[in-house]
């Protein structure tokens, strides 16, 4: 049988990104463009549409021919639907209405978050582990547990790539490649720890204090050359990360899961996986991880989580194709997941017989 | 898609800021596309601003409603950029297209 095809757009925060995906996880082409601003300045919803308005199309060429695949081949077009900003997210929901009717393909709404942890078990070939999904624009710990994916934990204000992006911006650094690998080259050296507020409640975290707090003091502490930025990002870094490590190991005591799986853009911090690996090894668990090419925002994951719910019978009519900038990771059913999780069970109960 | 008339219980020149906006696509099919692509996303505000779209003779008819100038102008310019956007698409990857 001819595998099946997914076309994937990806564009809720400063990403537009078009890949094509095959059933089994193989990707055939997955080409991106980010939206950088110059340092000292976010992105905010305007701007990065248009954007995405002047990328989108060539992006979707190059897809095409990348994979070197014709419309005709596509068996189902994936967009995301939420959660993001409002006018990022239009510019995929519309290129996927007009192709739909162009090419004659069904449309499949996806959750953003649940596509990253799609992207991140089919590359690592995790099983089914704890979920950190860290990004700028979400933080949460996530497990799966009967059909969907719970939020154990996550955080009560601001993102925990938000809080970075914003101190990036406080030392006015580049936003090239991204904020985030900035602070994680300055920080390693870094030489002295600076003490900032660690604000962990039960199962959640809180970053917006922290930020305040290290806005302030590091105005004040580089006036006095008391310290360099090199050691405040380093504090930061350690800090943050530190608090994540800890509310993902108190989701697996409680989940009884062993293994760690880090996806969104700041998964790809090195540091923070060195400290998640070593929580792991310490429970006798692994911790999964990827690169930037899978765990920073793209088209390829929203492709393939798209398809996994068109290969089990779902597809979203053009009238319904609506985006949404709120959209919780645990709205969603996995129905792609029960099916695995049935066949798992049979296998179980002949283990026990 | 069939032409649909203005409803006219809540018709045209209701609130004091409106405007028009007409592209001939010299195609029902490609007018009716870009139609059905813009009609899914409802105006943010339905209290302030009214849109209404219409596709007859091969062009796209648009008709915006504001209670305020600024709300008239914020949705016509959202409005105008996904229009172009998905114009672009029609043209770019329609019949025809290469790779």
């Amino acid at each position: 049988m001819k595998k099946m095809i997914a076309l994937g757009f990806e564009g809720s925060a400063n990403k537009i990104g078009v890949g094509v995906v095959t059933l089994d996880g193989t990707i055939l082409s997955n080409p991106r463009h980010t939206y950088i601003t110059p340092p000292g300045q976010g992105f905010l919803p305007r701007e990065t549409a248009q954007h995405h308005l002047q990328h989108v199309l060539p992006l979707i060429k190059s897809a095409l021919k990348d994979a070197q695949i014709t419309p005709d081949e596509i068996d189902c077009l994936c967009y995301t639907k939420g959660p993001g900003m409002g006018a990022p997210l239009q510019v995929s929901a519309v290129v996927v209405r007009v192709l739909s009717q162009l090419w004659k393909k069904p449309i499949v709404a996806v959750n953003h978050c649940v596509a990253h942890i799609e992207m991140g078990r089919i590359v690592t070939g995790a099983d089914d582990p704890v979920v950190l999904y860290v990004s700028g624009g979400n933080t949460q710990v996530i497990a799966y547990s009967e059909g969907r994916y719970r939020i154990f934990g996550e955080t009560i204000d601001i993102a925990v790539g938000n809080c970075l992006d914003r101190f990036a911006r406080v030392l006015t650094l580049s936003n090239d490649p991204s904020p985030g690998y900035n602070i994680e080259q300055l920080a390693k050296k870094g030489e002295q720890f600076i003490d900032i507020p660690y604000v962990v409640k039960g199962m959640d975290v809180s970053f917006s204090g922290i930020l305040s707090y290290i806005e302030a003091t590091a105005v004040e502490k580089l006036k006095n050359n008391e310290c360099t930025p090199a050691d405040l990002c380093y504090s930061l870094q350690e800090t943050l990360f530190a608090m994540l490590v800890e509310i993902t190991e108190r989701a697996m005591a409680h989940c009884d899961k062993k293994d760690v799986l880090i996806v969104g853009g700041v998964g790809c911090n090195e540091r923070l996986q060195e400290m998640m690996r070593i929580m792991c090894s310490e429970r006798d668990g692994k911790l999964f991880a990827t690169d930037d090419r899978y765990c920073v925002d793209n088209g390829a994951m929203i492709a393939y989580t798209g398809l996994l719910a068109y290969a089990h019978g779902t597809s979203t009519p053009l009238e319904e194709s609506t985006f949404t900038q709120r959209f919780r990771t645990d709205e969603v059913e996995a129905i792609w997941r029960i099916k695995e999780e049935s066949s798992e069970v049979d296998g179980l109960m002949d283990e026990s017989a | 898609m069939a032409a649909k008339a203005y409803n006219v219980a809540d018709g045209p020149n209701q609130w004091e800021f409106s405007c028009d906006l007409e592209v001939d696509y010299e195609s029902e099919e490609n007018a009716s596309i870009v139609h059905a692509a813009l009609a899914v996303d409802k105006e943010l505000q339905p209290d302030k601003v009214k849109r209404h779209m219409l596709v007859s003779d091969g062009k796209l008819s648009v008709h915006f409603e504001a209670v305020e100038a600024r709300f008239l102008r914020a949705s016509y310019s959202a409005f105008v950029d996904v229009l172009i956007l998905a114009t672009k698409t029609i043209e770019e990857m329609g019949k025809g297209m290469e790779l």
